[in-house]
C-alpha cells in the first residue's frame, strides 16, 4: 500500500518535472505569440497597449521582411537541393568503393558537423575575400552547401549499413543500365534516409544565423533581418512572421505524420 | 552482399561520378578556407588594419594576454556550466518520454523539437522581453506581492548561461532519448530480481548503457557554446563574452582579421582535443552528425 | 507515409524556387531604373525616406545597417570593392577614410540642394571644401538619467561612474565614445595620446565596469524605455526618443564638455551606382527630406531650411536640437595613430572582459 502511493507520488513528481521543461521550451514562444498581437506602435515595442491583429496586415506590406524571408526559403531550397544530390550520390560512391583518399573525405566530413560554427563562417569569410567573390546569395548558397552535405550523408550512410546491393545486381542483369538502375533501384530503397537528410539540411539552413552573418554581403536573409531588428527592440510584425511560420511547420508535421520524422531522429 | 569492387566498378555509376563532387566540395569549401584560416592566422596588419602578407608570430603571442585569457576562461565556464545544467534537465526528461507507455510519445518527442523550428534569435529575446525589468517575470513577483523592487535578471553570466542551455537543450536531449529508449526493459528487470534497489540498477546497469548519449550530447552542447556570440549578446549584454564574441569583433568592429584567425585557431584546437577525449573514451562519430 | 515526407520535401522546395522566380522578376522589373546600395547606422534613417526616394526616381534602395564606425569600416573593406554606395562616416572617419583612399569625390554639380545646409556646418576641418562628405545629422553623447529612479544629481560624465549607479547603466558599444566621455569626464581630450596619462584613463574606465549593465549603440532607447538600465550615456536623439516615452527620463548635458559628432554621407571609392548615390544625397539635402529624418530621428540637424520649418517643436526641445553653449564646449573626435588606437583597444577589451 505505502509503495503503491509512493509509486504514484513518483509518477506525478515525474509528469510535473516534464511539465516545467516544456514550459521552459515554450515560455519563449508564448511571449512571440502575445506579442504579436501587442497594439503598441513606438519602440521597442515591450509595454501591452492591448490586442490587435494588425501587424499581420502589416507584415504582408513589408517588404523587406518578406524578400528576407523568400531569399531564406530560396537558399534553403537550393542549398537542400544540391547539397542533397552531391550527399546522396558521395554516400552510395563512399559506401561502395574504396579508393586512396577515402579516409581523408571521410575525416574532413565530420570538421563542419564538430567545429563551431563562427570558424566555418570566418573561413569561409577569408576566403571568399580572398578571392575576391562578391558575397551575396552565391557566397549562401556555397557555404549552406558546405555544411550541409556531411548531415545529409550521414543519414544516408545510416539507412546503407543494413543495404543488399544483390537487387541493383539483379536489375544490371535483366537489362537495365546504370542511369536506370540508379535512379529505379538504388534511390527508391535509399529515399526514407534522402527524404531524412533532405529535411535535416532544409532546418539547419533556414536557421541558420551563424555562418550567413559572414557571408551574406547584401543578401538579407530571414535569421539576419531577425538579428537586425533585435538591434532595435523586435517589431511586432516579426513576431507575426514567426508565430505564422510556427503555426505553419507544426500543420506540415501533423499532416504528414509525426511519427515517421522520428524514427529517423532529425531535427 | 559482399561484392569485389572491381565487379562493381564496371557495373553501375563510376566511383568517380559519386564521389567527386562530395571531395570538391569538401576541398574547396571546409579544407581551404581552413588552411586559409592557418596562414591568416600568421599574417601581419598595416597601420589600416589592412591584412599584410608579412610572416609573425604576433598574433599568437596577444593570445596569451591576461584580457583575452579572461574570456577563454569564462567561455569555459560558460560551456561547462551549459553542459552540466542540460545533462541534469535532459536525462530525467528524455528518460521519462522515452520510457513512456503511453500512446502519445511521439507527440511528446515532436513537442520537444516544434519550438526549434522557431527562429532561435527571436526565442532567445524572448527570454529578454520575459526577464525585463519590466517584463512578465517581474510583473508577476510583484503582482503576487513576493518582491517590491524589480530583481535585475538580466545581462549577467547567468542569464547567458541561461540562453545557452535553452538554445542547446534539443542536442543533449535527442542524443540521450535515442540510447535511453534502446535500453533493454529486461535487462533492467532482471536487475531489479537480482535485488538491485532502483539507486544500484541505475548506477551499474542505465548509466552505463546510456553514457554513450551523455557524452555525444556534451559534446555537441560544450563545443557550440563557445561560439554562440549572439546568445551572449543579447542576453549577456556585453558582460558575458565567449570567445565566439572575440573573434566576431575582430572581425567585424577591431577589423584584425588575423588576430581573429588566431583566435579561431584556439577554438579549432579545443575541438580536436575534446573529440579525441570523446573517440577516446569510445564515442561514436556517427551519433554527432544525425 | 514515406511518399508523404518526400512530398512534403518537395513541396518545399518547389515553393522556395517559385519564390525564387517571384523575385528575380520582380528585380528585373525595378531593374530597369537602376539601384542604389547604401549602408547607414541603425536606427537614424527612416525607412519612409528610402521608401519616397524609391516612388520618386524608380531607383531600388538596398539598406544595411551598422553599429559603429569601425564596423562599417571593416565591413566595407572585407567586401569587394562597390559594394555599398553610399556610407555614412562619422567626422573622424571621413577624414580616415579620405587618407585610405576609400572615398569617392562628391559631383558639386549635382548638389543642388547643399544651400539647405547652414554655412557653421560645411567646410570642416575633416574635409574642407566637402570634397568627400556632405553633413546628414550630428549631436551629443549625452547622458540620460531616469529621475524616478535615480536620485543622485548628475550633472557630467564623473558622475557615471559613481558607485551609486552600480549595474544601472546603458552605454554605447563603441569604444572612441567611452573612452572619450573617460577622459573628458578627467578634463583630458578625447584624443588623448600621452601614455602616462592613458594609464590613468584606463584605471579610471574600469571604475565604469561595474555600473554597467548593458551594452548598446544601436537602441540604447530601449533598455531606458523598458527600464532595465536607469541611467546611460547614449546619443542625444535616443535619449530625446526615451523622454517622450517616459517623462521621468531626462538628458543631462555634461558640465565637462560633450562628446560631439557629425555624420556625413560619403560615395565609396569604385562605387557602381555613382549617379543613383549623387542622386540620393541631393535628395537627402532637401529641406522635406530633412524633416521626416527629424521627426523620427531628432538629432542635431544641419538643414537650416528644414529647421526653420520644423518649428518649435524641434527648436525648443534641448534633446533635440543641442543649445549652442554645449556645442560650443564640446569636443569632436579625431583620427588617431594606430599605436595610440591599440592602447584604446586594449583599455576597451580590458573593459568588457
Amino acid at each position: 500500500m505505502k509503495r503503491k502511493k509512493r509509486e504514484k507520488a513518483r509518477a506525478r513528481g515525474g509528469v510535473l518535472f516534464c511539465v516545467l521543461v516544456y514550459l521552459f521550451l515554450f515560455l519563449p514562444i508564448l511571449v512571440i505569440v502575445v506579442n504579436s498581437f501587442n497594439a503598441t506602435t513606438s519602440k521597442p515595442y515591450l509595454s501591452w497597449k492591448g490586442f490587435t491583429f494588425s501587424w499581420y496586415a502589416e507584415l504582408f506590406t513589408n517588404t523587406d521582411l518578406l524578400g528576407a524571408f523568400g531569399n531564406t526559403l530560396i537558399l534553403a531550397g537550393v542549398s537542400t537541393l544540391l547539397s542533397t544530390m552531391i550527399g546522396t550520390l558521395g554516400a552510395v560512391g563512399m559506401y561502395r568503393y574504396k579508393f586512396r583518399g577515402k579516409g581523408l573525405i571521410d575525416a574532413v566530413l565530420y570538421i563542419p558537423v564538430v567545429i563551431p560554427e563562427i570558424v566555418v563562417g570566418i573561413s569561409l569569410l577569408t576566403m571568399f575575400s580572398r578571392i575576391n567573390i562578391p558575397r551575396g546569395m552565391i557566397t549562401l548558397i556555397l557555404s549552406h552547401v558546405s555544411f550541409c552535405i556531411p548531415f545529409v550523408i550521414f543519414n544516408i550512410r545510416a539507412r546503407l549499413s543494413g543495404y543488399d546491393s544483390s537487387v541493383e545486381e539483379a536489375s544490371m542483369d535483366l537489362g537495365a543500365n546504370r542511369i536506370r538502375t540508379f535512379m529505379e533501384i538504388t534511390l527508391p530503397i535509399l529515399a526514407p534516409g534522402i527524404a531524412g537528410g533532405a529535411l535535416l539540411a532544409f532546418t539547419l539552413s533556414i536557421d541558420d544565423v551563424i555562418i550567413s552573418y559572414f557571408v551574406n554581403g547584401q543578401t538579407m536573409t530571414y535569421p539576419l533581418k531577425v538579428m537586425e531588428s533585435i538591434r532595435s527592440g523586435v517589431a511586432p510584425d516579426v513576431n507575426a512572421l514567426s508565430t505564422l511560420i510556427l503555426i505553419g511547420t507544426v500543420l506540415l508535421v501533423v499532416l504528414t505524420q509525426s511519427d515517421l520524422i522520428i524514427k529517423h531522429r532529425h531535427y | 552482399m559482399k561484392h569485389s569492387g572491381h565487379e562493381w566498378k564496371s557495373n553501375t555509376l563510376p566511383a568517380f561520378v559519386t564521389v567527386a563532387p562530395v571531395a570538391v566540395c569538401m576541398l574547396f569549401l571546409v579544407i581551404v578556407p581552413l588552411i586559409y584560416v592557418v596562414i591568416m592566422s600568421f599574417c601581419s596588419i598595416d597601420e589600416y588594419y589592412n591584412v599584410v602578407f608579412r610572416f609573425t608570430l604576433k598574433n599568437y603571442a596577444m593570445l596569451a594576454d591576461a584580457q583575452y585569457t579572461h574570456i577563454y576562461l569564462q567561455s569555459l565556464l560558460i560551456a561547462f556550466l551549459t553542459t552540466v545544467f542540460c545533462i541534469l534537465i535532459a536525462y530525467p526528461f528524455s528518460f521519462l518520454i522515452a520510457r513512456t507507455k503511453s500512446r502519445k510519445k511521439n507527440i511528446y518527442y515532436m513537442m520537444v523539437i516544434i519550438p526549434f523550428w522557431t527562429n532561435s534569435l527571436i526565442r532567445i529575446y524572448g527570454w529578454r522581453t520575459f526577464l525585463g525589468t519590466n517584463g512578465w517575470l517581474n510583473n508577476a513577483l510583484r503582482f503576487l506581492h513576493l518582491t517590491d523592487a524589480p530583481v535585475n535578471f538580466l545581462f549577467n553570466r547567468g542569464t547567458t548561461v541561461l540562453g545557452m542551455v535553452y538554445c542547446l537543450m534539443p542536442f543533449m536531449i535527442l542524443p540521450l532519448y535515442t540510447s535511453i529508449e534502446k535500453l533493454d526493459q529486461n535487462l533492467l528487470e532482471a536487475s531489479a530480481d537480482l535485488g538491485a534497489r532502483r539507486g544500484a540498477t541505475f548506477l551499474h546497469v542505465i548509466l552505463p548503457l546510456t553514457s554513450g548519449g551523455i557524452f555525444s550530447g556534451s559534446i555537441m552542447v560544450f563545443i557550440p557554446c563557445l561560439g554562440y556570440f549572439f546568445v551572449s549578446d543579447i542576453l549577456g549584454g556585453g558582460n558575458s563574452d565567449v570567445i565566439g564574441n572575440l573573434i566576431e569583433r575582430q572581425f567585424q568592429s577591431g577589423n584584425n582579421w588575423p588576430f581573429g584567425a588566431a583566435l579561431s585557431i584556439i577554438l579549432i584546437v579545443i575541438t580536436l582535443l575534446l573529440v579525441k577525449c570523446y573517440q577516446k573514451i569510445g564515442g561514436s562519430m556517427d551519433a554527432l552528425g544525425v | 507515409m514515406k511518399k508523404k515526407l518526400i512530398c512534403m520535401v518537395m513541396t518545399m522546395m518547389l515553393t522556395a524556387s517559385m519564390l525564387a522566380g517571384c523575385g528575380a522578376s520582380s528585380k528585373t522589373a525595378s531593374g530597369s531604373a537602376g539601384q542604389l546600395n547604401v549602408f547607414v547606422w541603425t536606427e537614424y534613417v527612416p525607412d519612409s525616406v528610402f521608401k519616397k526616394f524609391e516612388s520618386e526616381t524608380g531607383i531600388k534602395v538596398n539598406v544595411s545597417t551598422y553599429s559603429s564606425n569601425e564596423d562599417m569600416l571593416a565591413k566595407v573593406k572585407s567586401e569587394a570593392a562597390g559594394t555599398y554606395d553610399i556610407v555614412q562616416p562619422s567626422d573622424y572617419m571621413v577624414k580616415s577614410m579620405i587618407a585610405q583612399n576609400m572615398l569617392e569625390k562628391l559631383d558639386q554639380t549635382k548638389l543642388t540642394n547643399l544651400g539647405n545646409i547652414g554655412s557653421q556646418y560645411l567646410n570642416a576641418s575633416y574635409d574642407p571644401g566637402n570634397v568627400y562628405s556632405v553633413p546628414y545629422q550630428g549631436g551629443v553623447a549625452a547622458i540620460a538619467v531616469n529621475t524616478s529612479v535615480v536620485k543622485k544629481e548628475i550633472t557630467g560624465y564623473a558622475d557615471l561612474f559613481d558607485p551609486s549607479l552600480k549595474n544601472s547603466l546603458v552605454v554605447l558599444d563603441d569604444y572612441r565614445a567611452v573612452i572619450g566621455m573617460t577622459e573628458r569626464s578627467m578634463g583630458l581630450s578625447m584624443n588623448e595620446t600621452d601614455k602616462t596619462k592613458l594609464a590613468k584613463v584606463s584605471d579610471q574606465l574600469m571604475k565604469l565596469k561595474d555600473n554597467v549593465k548593458l551594452y548598446d549603440s544601436d537602441s540604447p532607447k530601449s533598455a531606458l524605455i523598458s527600464g532595465d538600465c536607469s541611467a546611460g550615456f547614449a546619443w542625444s536623439a535616443e535619449i530625446a526618443l526615451a523622454m517622450e516615452e517616459n517623462p521621468d527620463i531626462k538628458i543631462v548635458y555634461p558640465k565637462e564638455g560633450a562628446y560631439l559628432f557629425m555624420d556625413n554621407w560619403c560615395i565609396t571609392k569604385g562605387a557602381k551606382n555613382y549617379d543613383a548615390a549623387m542622386q540620393f544625397i541631393n535628395f537627402m539635402l532637401d529641406s522635406e527630406s530633412a524633416q521626416m529624418v527629424s521627426k523620427e530621428f531628432p538629432y542635431l540637424c544641419p538643414n537650416t531650411k528644414a529647421v526653420a520649418a520644423m518649428g518649435s517643436d524641434y527648436t525648443d526641445n534641448p534633446a533635440k536640437n543641442p543649445p549652442a553653449d554645449v556645442i560650443a564646449s564640446g569636443e569632436y573626435l579625431e583620427d588617431l595613430d594606430s599605436d595610440t588606437l591599440s592602447i584604446y583597444n586594449d583599455m576597451w577589451n580590458k573593459l568588457k572582459q
